[in-house]
């Protein structure tokens, strides 16, 4: 066999039904025997690695699997059935195995001949394509996943498995992967409510926070107390005087100095814990760049309040099984009378309707967001004169009001996100919502929950988990006129 | 620009008989319509015209909008906004000027929605365009 290369960027992700579906077939001879399955994983080659999405699985026919044996036995039927299927699908080929229960998931030298095996016949039908080798056991009552990656003349140690609300342990090079909990007493609290395992579970997490404003900085603040391990915070933006009121971390230095808002973060983030990793990029989404980073995280949270990044983050969660919680906040009323503080959770899991079919952006204001400053001053002339002309100005720009928010109402939606995240990771609790408003100053918050239905015409309905075999699907890309991201 | 998504819709219109092509501008990418037929003929004017639309950035998220014909074309003042100039443009070796033309945006069309609209609809609302000369 030859050497594996560590490559902790070699990221699968797989969606909760499908992994229900997979432990049920996998387990069928548990505890003491194994079994086996093909499966299609989307993928996307990154900066520094690979991202694998579940797409579907292949399961065995009858017969395909020989029962005799304790282990996996494949029978060529399914091997040849696979590799036809292969060369009409644009997926990369998995094969994924249990192992006993309390086995560890390291490939024994029967998994290694099957390995070499399956890298060289696939290739023949599935050429420059990754061949993914999956084992999946329980140990402990955890459950535990391994795998390794055939690519371009190498094979890659998959570095962790993203599972849709469902904690599982990544395993590699014989051990799992994970930090040890530096200063136990320091989350003694949380490990008494959670458990000390759900505090193992978020220090050896990732969540990317897009955007580090008012929202995004409470998130922050409140992620790195609970010991997330390591954070993805994406922002273009520098720190201005009129963000102070909502900036966690946030100084007068800052924005007298312009330094950027996700530099702030992660200085604040040194001072909480400086154990904890930050991955600061200057960009936005869906620049490939932040694309490459944030999908290396357990959980995203979109904290931008701009429609063009609720859109890529919902884009996200389901071509590249990401799970995200949106928040958006607005303060209503005016002449000094409050009439409505509102904040907005939305939950997108793969399954969930995405930003379309939940009708969340309005095609106007998304083009206007999009524009290069030039034509947004070209049109806004254009409205002018058409004003003149007496004329109706939206054909060319329509002004939007800018949304008003305070630092507490941005805090609690950040802080709320931040929690359902938590809850995510630890396994402990689900967001108990699909899009949750709630209004401060209502009776009794005046809370609503809306369980909006996708269209079947969707690009959400059509390539569920295809990564970017999916790239027709877009829902939006990256104008050329934004800057090219930066990662401090 | 989602090249993959805008092909197969281009491609779609090929299957009518209808060609069209991306192409540049130098900067940003455009799509180039050749031959739609326009109501000129009986008033002496070019009974077709190519047709320029410009690639929104961010598309397919942002919408669809303007239009242009080639710069002089006797087409311009006669077509809904094209005595409104919104741009000169030089793409695919030619100097194009852009109207003021909206469907999406109040023009007659419905609004943008990328699960339904792109430029194959699009090509829809140029031959409604350039049937009603003023």
């Amino acid at each position: 066999m030859t050497a594996e290369r560590a490559c902790s960027s070699v990221v699968v992700r797989i969606g909760a039904p499908e992994f229900a579906a997979l432990k049920d077939l996998l387990f069928r001879r548990y505890p003491e025997h194994e079994w086996g399955t093909f499966a299609r994983l989307g993928w996307r080659e990154t900066e520094d690695g690979l991202i694998l999405t579940f797409a579907a699985l292949d399961s065995p026919l009858p017969g395909e699997l020989n029962e005799r044996f304790g282990h996996v036995v494949i029978n060529e039927p399914y091997s040849l059935r696979m590799a036809l299927e292969a060369e009409r699908h644009p997926f990369a080929v998995a094969v994924i195995h249990s192992h006993p229960q309390d086995c560890r998931p390291d490939p024994s030298h029967i998994d290694d001949d099957m390995d070499r095996y399956y890298s060289g016949y696939l290739s023949g039908f599935a050429p420059g394509r990754p061949y993914a080798s999956l084992i999946l056991s329980e140990l402990k009552g955890e459950l535990v996943l391994s795998g390794r990656v055939w690519w371009r003349s190498r094979w890659l140690t998959v570095g962790k498995f993203c599972v849709e609300r469902t904690p599982v342990l990544s395993w590699a090079h014989g051990k799992a992967v994970q930090k040890a909990l530096i200063d136990e007493s320091r989350y003694a609290r949380l490990t008494t409510a959670f458990g000390r395992q759900a505090a193992q579970r978020l220090s050896r997490s990732t969540v990317a926070v897009i955007g580090a404003g008012g929202t995004g900085s409470a998130a922050i603040e409140v992620l790195a107390r609970a010991g997330v391990g390591r954070l993805v915070v994406v922002d273009p933006d520098v720190v201005e005087s009129s963000n102070l009121e909502r900036l966690h971390g946030g100084w007068p230095s800052h924005a007298e100095e312009r330094i950027s808002k996700v530099e702030t973060a992660r200085e604040h983030v040194r001072r909480i814990n400086p154990d904890i990793e930050v991955v600061a990029i200057l960009g936005r989404l869906p620049q490939k760049t932040v694309v490459d980073a944030v999908l290396g995280a357990d959980v995203a949270l979109g904290c931008t309040d701009q429609q063009h990044s609720r859109l890529a983050l919902g884009e996200l969660a389901f071509r590249y099984l990401l799970p995200s919680i949106d928040c958006g906040v607005v303060l209503e009323g005016c002449d000094g009378k409050v009439t409505g503080q509102i904040l907005q959770l939305v939950r997108f899991l793969s399954t969930d309707p995405c930003v379309l079919c939940r009708r969340m952006t309005n095609p106007r204001r998304l083009s206007q967001e999009l524009m290069s400053g030039e034509e947004r001053t070209t049109r806004q002339a254009a409205a002018a004169e058409a004003l003149k002309r007496g004329e109706p100005p939206d054909p060319y720009w329509a002004e939007e009001t800018q949304l008003n928010t305070v630092g507490y109402l941005t805090t609690v939606s950040g802080a709320m996100a931040a929690g359902y995240a938590i809850g995510w990771i630890t396994g402990r609790f689900d967001p108990p919502f699909a899009r949750l408003q709630a209004n401060l100053v209502g009776k009794f918050l005046d809370t609503t929950d809306s369980e909006d239905t996708a269209s079947p015409e969707c690009a959400c309905q059509r390539a569920r988990a295809w990564a970017d075999q999916g790239a027709a699907q877009a829902q939006i890309t990256a104008p050329s006129h934004w800057p090219f991201p930066k990662r401090l | 620009m989602n090249r993959e998504r805008i092909e197969s819709e281009l491609a779609r219109l090929a299957v009518g008989g209808q060609r069209a092509e991306i192409v540049t501008d130098g900067n940003r990418p455009i799509v180039l319509y050749h031959d739609v037929p326009t109501a000129g003929g009986p008033h002496g004017l070019p009974e077709t015209s190519d047709v320029i639309v410009p690639i929104p950035e961010g598309h397919p998220a942002a919408a669809i909008d303007l239009a242009g014909l080639p710069a002089g074309s006797p087409l311009l003042p006669r077509v809904k906004g094209g005595n409104n100039n919104q741009g000169n443009v030089t793409a695919g070796g030619r100097q194009w000027q852009l109207a003021s033309y909206h469907p999406h945006n109040g023009g007659g069309a419905p609004p943008y929605d990328q699960n339904k609209h792109g430029f194959h609809t699009y090509f829809d609302s140029l031959v409604s365009w350039l049937a009603r000369l003023n």
